[in-house]
């Protein structure tokens, strides 16, 4: 165990974890968009930002890719990580106009307009709410073993969709992408027979009927791929919970095989 | 015959052809054969002469129509002068002994009192445009891979490290981090695998030195990365090459061939237990991908994005083991540092900048080519001695050094010494050392502007700051070029630009709004024209 110090108060920690996890384990929330503890940090989102005042390399870096050292000290809300966070949430509200999480996360810092020309494209698959920062591609690909979207061109033409835009074969319907992306900006609906993945080229994914009442409760690969991987008792506690849990318990547990660290709960 | 891309490009290949045809048709003792570039990119093609005994002779702005002319020089013994740029009496390839080629043709100019010429200081560039590049043996006669002898058989893996260190000599592509001590990160890592990697990525606009290093003289890079394989413990490298560089790939492609035939490259390397292989990998054509994290990626065929360091590639690199990457150049320093010593090599350049750098310089300047000069030599001697000032006489306003994110640095500011931390100053870089030349017709802004479009064409799109950021500066410095933009817009431009730098995940973001900062610091006059409508 070391000590490090985030805002000022002194935290207990393990050499080499992930300060952003220190942090909030202690009650320091850091916003973030693209870090999941189940994944390999990503950097990406830029939100988490830190200030490094001592024991370390000093100056502004992202906490989801810092590994904490005995007598690192850093800042979470200094003024100068206020002012780009701030900024950077302009940007955001540029690029997802639609999302609520991102307005209230801009909220909080008292952005309530954008100095920046919004994007707002038409029949956008992702409801200009996508903002690209990967946790769908990396827990579909990473966690489920799929890979079943991925980003599609570079820079600001980037997207993330199916490969070619077309419905996609590999995917099991697990929701595992919705489930984490922090905007809200994917669309799955399910029309029996058939789950379909609105965000992801239209894929449908075969729903499996329930053997004793007959409905249709969650897709067919997904549902075979896991309780081929769960043991009985768990077999057992699923059978509990109405489709909506159960869909999301599945996905938790589907994580948790394949990593050994859950989701946090939703 | 100086046949490197730019001197193919000039028309090159014609003349060899005439040359080649000339001398078919009479029974002359000579030998016709390639060599790589001098430097004089301007005044290609360039063909050499050397008559036994007598100056090396470099002929300029060759035509087709020429080779007669030359061919029957020659067959007289002697050399078209109306030709003639200037004759080498001898010549330091600093690792081997000097070459001597002799006296004569007094009345033509020697090299060193060419203006050109005159302030350069050649060490990457000992060999180019006065060997063959593809003959492993011309190489050798220049000294080459006496260093990798001496390195793998008088010296430790340590005391290698130790004379790279001596040197100071920093990264050349870009960071200017201290070789020595990087090569030390990878070295102590404990690892059965460890890689060296070259990177030969060079994607910044108008910048080819580690091209014409590598179509000039590409066994010294090997040599580079076989004395860093040696001191750092690794038995695998790769060079990484941009696919738009196919001669640089042919001639490295030789170059690795010919060195496995000598024994210089596979196993017990001079009969030692040092054993190494060597790979090249074409990139994929994207800028970012010369960025290490993203190189690396590519080569491990994934989408070049970068990814945080760290952990630095010394850590986890090439397939996940400790690597060491460094720059086409920085590789050329190191045979020079193992037979001259790093004491002396120190002594070469400015303080805290020992060396020489090879600087591509182009745009708005009478002689554009390819020039090493020691570092710390000011803008003004790049500019004015060696570039002769403005096309048609006209002044020049400004330079850019560093690649599309460098900064633009305005004539009034030419006694900054190019190095990195004066560079860096006055809010540009040394980049991988491209200046571009800008005279009193180039609009500021829309240079601005156009070094923007390039970051955000090339931006992998992975961090929002350079993704989104850059976007919106485009934007903005569109409205200002169509006049329609306030004082306000501009404080969102300024803004913005430090925003990106202080929070993107790689070097392009944090680089990208440079050329921007310093217009606006420099030039803000030129933005506030526009302000008034279109100028
Ligand atoms: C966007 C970007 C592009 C880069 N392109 C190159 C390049 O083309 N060649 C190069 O050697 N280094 C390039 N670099 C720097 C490399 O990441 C790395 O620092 C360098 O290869 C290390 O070698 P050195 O220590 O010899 O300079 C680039 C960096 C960034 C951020
Ligand atoms: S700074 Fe630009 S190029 Fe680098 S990771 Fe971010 S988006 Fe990609
Ligand atoms: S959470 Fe750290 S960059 Fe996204």
């Amino acid at each position: 165990m070391i000590q490090v110090i985030i805002d000022g108060k002194t935290c207990a920690a393990e050499e080499g974890e992930i300060l952003l996890a220190v942090a909030r384990r202690n009650g320091i929330d850091i916003p973030s968009f693209c870090y999941e503890e189940a994944l390999a940090p990503y950097g990406a989102c830029r939100m988490c930002l830190v200030e490094v005042v001592k024991g370390g390399r000093e100056g502004i870096t992202t906490s989801c890719t810092l590994q904490v050292t005995e007598g690192l000290d850093v800042l979470t809300e200094s003024p100068e990580i206020i002012r780009l966070r701030k900024a950077l949430l302009e940007l955001y509200l540029a690029q997802a106009p639609r999302s609520e999480s991102i307005r209230a996360l801009a909220a909080r810092y008292g952005v309530t307009r954008t100095r920046f020309t919004k994007k707002t494209v038409r029949d956008d698959p992702l409801q200009n709410r996508c903002i690209l920062c990967g946790l769908c591609v990396r827990v579909c690909r990473d966690v489920m073993g799929v890979g079943a979207i991925n980003y599609i061109g570079r820079g600001q033409f980037t997207e993330i969709n199916t490969p070619f835009f077309e419905e996609n074969e590999t995917c099991q319907g697990c929701g595992a992408c919705a489930e984490v992306c922090p905007t809200g900006a994917i669309a799955i609906e399910d029309i029996a027979p058939n789950r379909i993945m609105k965000s992801w080229s239209g894929t449908k994914v075969p729903l499996k009927t329930c053997q004793s009442c007959g409905r249709y409760f969650a897709p067919s690969p997904f549902v075979d791929n896991t309780l081929e991987k769960l043991d009985t008792a768990l077999k057992a506690a699923l059978q509990d919970l109405c489709p909506d849990c159960k869909r999301k318990e599945m996905t938790r547990q589907a994580i948790l095989l394949s990593t050994g660290t859950p989701l946090p709960m939703k | 015959m100086g046949l490197a891309t730019c001197g193919i490009a000039a028309g090159g290949d014609k003349v060899f052809a005439a040359l080649k045809n000339a001398l078919s048709q009479r029974n002359l003792q000579v030998l016709l054969t390639r060599t790589g570039c001098i430097g004089y990119c301007r005044e290609e093609p360039l063909v050499s002469i050397h008559l036994p005994g007598k100056s090396l002779i470099i002929l300029h702005r060759v035509a087709e129509t020429d080779a007669e002319k030359i061919v029957e020089a020659v067959a007289a013994e002697t050399v078209p002068q109306d030709l003639a740029l200037c004759r080498v009496e001898e010549w330091d390839p600093i690792v081997g002994e000097k070459l001597v080629f002799g006296t004569g043709f007094e009345d033509i100019p020697v090299y060193d009192e060419i203006p050109y010429f005159a302030p350069q200081r050649k060490i990457v560039l000992r060999d180019a445009g006065l060997i063959n590049p593809e003959e492993i043996e011309e190489y050798i006669a220049v000294g080459g891979y006496s260093a990798l002898h001496k390195a793998l058989t008088a010296m430790t893996p340590e005391e290698v490290i130790e004379e790279v260190i001596a040197s100071g000599l920093r990264g050349r592509g870009g960071g200017g981090f201290p070789t020595g001590m990087k090569w030390n990160f990878t070295k102590q890592e404990k690892s059965l695998q460890k890689y060296i990697i070259c990177n030969a990525d060079e994607g910044d606009p108008g910048a080819y030195m580690n091209r014409n290093e590598m179509e000039s003289d590409p066994h010294m890079i090997l040599e580079g990365m076989l004395i860093g394989a040696y001191a750092i413990g690794a038995r695998e490298g790769v060079i990484y090459v941009r696919a738009e560089y196919p001669l640089a790939i042919q001639r490295l492609t030789r170059a690795i061939a010919q060195a496995r035939d000598y024994g210089l490259i596979g196993k017990n390397i001079f009969g030692t237990d040092f054993s190494f292989e060597l790979t090249i990998a074409e990139g994929a054509g994207a800028f970012v991908c010369g960025e290490e994290t993203a190189l690396i990626a590519s080569i491990e065929g994934k989408t070049g994005r970068p990814r945080p360091r760290p952990p630095f590639p010394a850590q986890k690199g090439l397939w996940g083991m400790p690597t060491n990457i460094n720059n086409v150049e920085t590789w050329t320093n190191i045979p020079v540092i193992i037979q001259k010593g790093g004491a002396w090599f120190s002594r070469i350049g400015g303080e805290k900048n020992s060396g020489t750098k090879v600087f591509s310089l182009v745009g708005e300047v009478q002689r554009v080519g390819l020039v090493e000069v020691p570092l710390g030599t000011p803008i003004q001697t790049l500019v004015y001695d060696v570039g002769n000032g403005g096309i048609e006489g006209r002044k020049i306003k400004a330079v850019q050094t560093g690649g599309p994110s460098g900064g633009c640095i305005p004539a009034s500011l030419f006694d900054t010494p190019m190095d990195y931390e004066h560079l860096t100053a006055v809010g540009s870089i040394m980049g991988s050392g491209g200046v571009v030349v800008m005279d009193e017709l180039t609009s500021m802004v829309d240079t601005a502007r156009f070094f923007i479009g390039f970051t955000n064409e090339e931006s992998c799109g992975k961090c929002v700051p350079c993704r989104e950021g850059l976007k919106h500066m485009l934007m903005l410095l569109d409205k200002i070029l169509v006049g329609k933009a306030t004082e306000s817009d501009m404080a969102t431009l300024e803004e913005l630009s430090g925003v990106i730098k202080k929070t993107s995940l790689c070097g392009l973001g944090q680089t990208a709004p440079n050329p921007v900062l310093t217009t606006l610091k420099y030039f803000r006059n030129e933005y506030d024209a526009y302000l008034k409508g279109v100028p």
